[in-house]
């Protein structure tokens, strides 16, 4: 059978499963990066979140075949990023996290959105995340964690 | 409090090379009677490190930062040098869940008590090696100095002496007003790892050689496997076995893609039970019917409702509250090893010690040979406090002897077969006197007792004492009435139904705090001023104590976060044009007292998914006692606030006992712009001497705040969940 080949956080790999795998679980289970999470499989809640080059997809609605070539970068690749410190730091000074466990999907969104658009409006914000889903509720934290992370890349 | 420190403190493993202490926590004031069992440990290594290992679960309520705050501040150590190491079940581990809201509250008194023997007995070993008084000794920050020579030994240096010490009976506690940790804000310890994807949750257990696993189980509640065909599901790349379990029906494949498909291939004839008729719409009637007379008496003031006969007029109100979901992102798994003659379990569970006891039943081995590591948790919120995940991953493990298998629920899987917040309903009555002052009150609620781990008899659920401790939030309601009556009703239901955040408080505290609202309309009075005269703030024949049950509510607690919130919210002021101002409060279970006043404008032209409303603003005086950390009590009055905003928007509804939701986009949960800008939080009582929970606390008077705001907003009373868009159409 053929395999597939996706680069993930700079590194080749070749890929054995069917054509219609989500790249989650291929990123999950197959590659054994686990910071890239599970919430819904049906792109309503942003948990899975990684970058497609600099561009945010949700790995639960990208299948294997679509992603062949392509290279990725999860949130143990983050850090590379160039701003992405300055992302992770505002989210540790403005105590973001509660449980954490969706805020890798908040975080890459931010830092696309950031790049893009370096000093987002709330509204810009608000229909930017509102596909992402935090139960323990950061929500006003994640918009302060912007504002910070924002005037801190301004300030480079 | 006459009970001694020896009671709860025990040396022991001395000649370990360490300081360890086994400690006994139970509930603030309650002490076991018992031979001594410690059900934590504190040990200092000797590389001077300290380490609280006990079993509570961190799943984003702070724990694992606030429990070392309570030992560092007694021990007098760098802070950052003590840690939480998470306890398995075991013979020394025999109570390890983690629920209402009472981490803190139960191991405050036993930790600061442990931190402040081993700090005497470290002192005690450098003053016996120096050949000085104790007293002419000092701590500082991990180390024992002798001031006057200058020496000094670290806390490791002296932990094998200091073993040899024995217990103070009464060691000296830290001078509160010295306080350097506890009180201060401090930042999650795991925070850094979480922005790195660095922090393991259950569901990124991974073993070598591992398989993943999810369960076909019967649409319908309690139905049961006739026969499938396993033919297809076993063609597809990557399944390696399909295997029977109790609940149904697993596929065990090379990566949860796989195994997902291999279930959709699966061709399953079900048998349906007796739960397959069930209706949540007939259900909502059979509950209003069991309101209509009095259930179980569970708390009567003075005449109870014998009173309401001399009312010249009545109140009376319905309030419907729906079946709700959990949905913490991270869905239930468990990853579980079966060998020969042992097992090993990796779960993220709020109630390891049961984990323990279903992998025993099932494998029939002894609790020695069963190992439950547990690990962070994705959200709790009550839904890991039941076993189901892992009796299941147990059952798949067994099929797959030798090779490790995680079992997954999908999110569908998640809201159609978990456990739920039962339904309830509440039937309100105010009984009035002819210048429209309270004379009666009546409050009935019907709903279904928690019955996912032993269904309730009909001698527990006719037994006052017993139904009392289901019904928070009804018998414990902090208002003082001239002659009152609480009731509940136990109906069945075939659904699961167990803890949810809050447990059994959200509904019976938004019925009450609506309907005082209802009733301060009628009465033409403000409804602060309605909720501070019933608390006594005016009438000091009423008490500001009282006893009910194993509660103590304190009145004069409850005034003043009442009376904080309507200052800070200028609560006398008119509210801005086009908003209302609504509010409630409430104490919870643990002694937690929490106000809410918001601003509220609603919102036209939302879709059906989204909450059809704006909070402006919210205003919160919380007094959870003594604080360890402020920094956890401001996340967790915003987490409580976005939590029941979800609360005001979704429900889990049945047909033919099948959930009709299965997702977000169908179970639609509050996102970023439903939710407020901010929160505005007032710690109150802060200088109490022990500490009450707040996990939990902060949803429930959240919901009944904005709908009160509501339904001035519509012109008409809002009296059931979720709020619609049709709800508050204008009058």
């Amino acid at each position: 059978m053929s395999s597939t080949e996706i680069i993930v956080n700079g590194v080749h790999h070749l890929v054995d499963a069917d054509d219609d795998t989500p790249l989650l679980w291929v990123i999950r289970d197959i590659l054994g990066l686990t910071g890239t999470k599970y919430g819904c499989g049906e792109g309503s809640c942003g948990a899975c979140t990684v970058l497609e080059a600099d561009e945010p997809v949700r790995s639960c609605q990208t299948n294997l075949s679509e992603a062949a070539g392509l290279s990725y970068t999860t949130i143990e690749g983050f850090a590379e990023k160039p701003g992405a410190d300055a992302c992770q730091s505002a989210w540790v000074e403005e105590e973001v996290s509660q449980c954490g466990y969706c805020q890798a999907g908040f975080l890459l969104e931010v830092w696309a959105l950031l790049g893009r658009k370096p000093e987002p409006t709330d509204d810009l914000v608000e229909k930017t995340l509102n596909d992402h889903i935090c139960r323990c509720g950061t929500y006003p934290r994640i918009r302060r964690a912007i504002r910070r992370a924002a005037s801190s890349r301004g300030g480079k | 409090m006459s009970t001694t420190r020896r009671e709860f403190i025990r040396v022991m493993a001395a000649g370990s090379g360490a300081l360890v202490l086994g400690v006994r926590f139970c509930r603030a004031g309650r002490f076991p009677t018992e031979d001594f069992r410690p059900n934590a440990w504190v040990r200092i290594e000797p590389d001077g490190t300290a380490v609280i290992q006990l079993g509570k679960t961190e799943m984003g309520q702070g724990v694992q930062t606030s429990l070392p705050m309570i030992l560092a501040e007694e021990l007098d150590a760098d802070y950052t040098t003590v840690r939480v190491e998470q306890a398995s079940p075991g013979p020394d581990f025999l109570e390890l869940g983690t629920g209402g809201s009472t981490s803190v509250m139960t191991t405050w008194e036993p930790l600061r008590h442990a931190g402040a023997a081993a700090r005497a007995m470290l002192v005690a070993a450098a003053a016996e090696r120096w050949e000085v008084s104790p007293d002419s000794c000092r701590t500082s920050q991990g180390a024992v100095e002798h001031p006057s020579t200058g020496r000094r030994f670290g806390y490791g240096e002296l932990v094998a002496d200091a073993a040899r010490q024995s217990v103070p009976e009464s060691p000296p506690t830290e001078d509160r007003s010295r306080n350097t940790i506890v009180g201060t804000a401090r930042k999650r310890r795991n925070a850094a790892d979480i922005v790195r994807g660095r922090a393991i949750y259950g569901i990124d257990v991974r073993q070598p050689g591992m398989l993943y696993a999810v369960v076909a189980r019967s649409p319908a509640f309690g139905g049961e496997v006739v026969s499938f065909d396993d033919t297809r599901a076993k063609q597809v790349r990557g399944v390696r076995e399909v295997v029977r379990i109790t609940r149904g029906v697993a596929v065990v494949a090379e990566h949860t893609a796989a195994a997902i498909k291999g279930r959709d291939a699966l061709r399953i004839e079900w048998k349906d039970g007796p739960g397959a008729s069930f209706d949540s719409d007939t259900h909502r009637v059979t509950l209003e019917q069991a309101t209509e007379t009095p259930g179980v008496t569970i708390r009567k003031d003075g005449e109870g409702r014998a009173a309401m006969k001399r009312a010249a007029q009545t109140l009376e109100a319905v309030y419907h509250y729906p079946f709700v979901a959990h949905a913490s992102v991270e869905p239930v798994n468990c990853t579980v090893l079966v060998e020969d003659d042992r097992c090993e379990v990796w779960s993220p569970t709020q109630t390891p010690n049961t984990v323990q006891r279903v992998a025993m039943a099932v494998l029939q081995l002894p609790d020695t040979a069963v190992r439950v590591n547990v690990q962070l948790l994705g959200g709790g919120f009550g839904r890991r406090l039941n076993y189901d995940f892992d009796w299941e991953a147990i059952e798949v493990a067994k099929a797959m002897k030798g090779t490790p298998v995680q079992t997954v629920w999908t999110r569908e899987d998640d809201l159609r077969f978990g456990h739920f917040q039962a339904a309830s309903t509440h039937r309100l009555i105010a009984g009035l006197d002819t210048a429209n002052r309270l004379v009666a009150f009546e409050h009935r609620k019907a709903t279904t007792p928690h019955n996912i781990y032993r269904p309730p008899t009909p001698e527990q659920t006719a037994d006052p004492d017993t139904v009392r401790g289901w019904a928070w939030g009804v018998y414990d309601s902090p208002y003082a009435f001239p002659a009152a009556e609480m009731t509940y009703a136990a109906v069945d239901a075939p659904t699961p139904i167990g803890p949810w955040r809050a447990v059994f408080s959200p509904s019976s505290v938004f019925a009450r705090e609506c309907f005082i609202d209802e009733l301060a309309q009628t009465c033409d009075r403000d409804p602060v001023e309605l909720r501070l005269d019933m608390l006594g703030a005016n009438d000091a024949s009423i008490p500001s104590t009282f006893e009910i049950g194993e509660d103590l509510v304190e009145r004069q607690r409850m005034r003043r976060v009442v009376e904080t919130v309507a200052r800070e919210a200028r609560w006398s002021d008119p509210a801005p044009a086009g908003r209302a101002k609504g509010f409630a409060c409430n104490v919870f279970h643990t002694g937690t007292y929490v106000a809410y006043a918001v601003e509220v404008s609603l919102r036209q032209g939302q879709p059906l998914s989204k909450l059809p409303f704006t909070v402006h603003r919210v205003v919160c005086a919380v007094d959870c006692g003594l604080v360890i950390n402020p920094a956890g009590v401001r996340q967790q009055v915003e987490s409580g606030v976005i939590w029941a905003l979800s609360n005001l928007k979704s429900e889990i509804t049945f047909h033919a006992g099948r959930a009709r939701q299965s997702n977000y986009s169908d179970f639609p949960v509050a996102v970023m712009d439903e939710t407020p800008l901010e929160v505005e939080t007032h710690i109150v009582g802060a200088e109490a001497a022990a500490p009450n929970g707040l996990g939990e606390p902060t949803v429930c008077p959240f919901t009944p705040a904005v709908v009160n705001a509501l339904s001035r907003l519509a012109g008409k009373r809002i009296r059931s969940l979720p709020v619609r868009a049709a709800d508050v159409s204008s009058r």
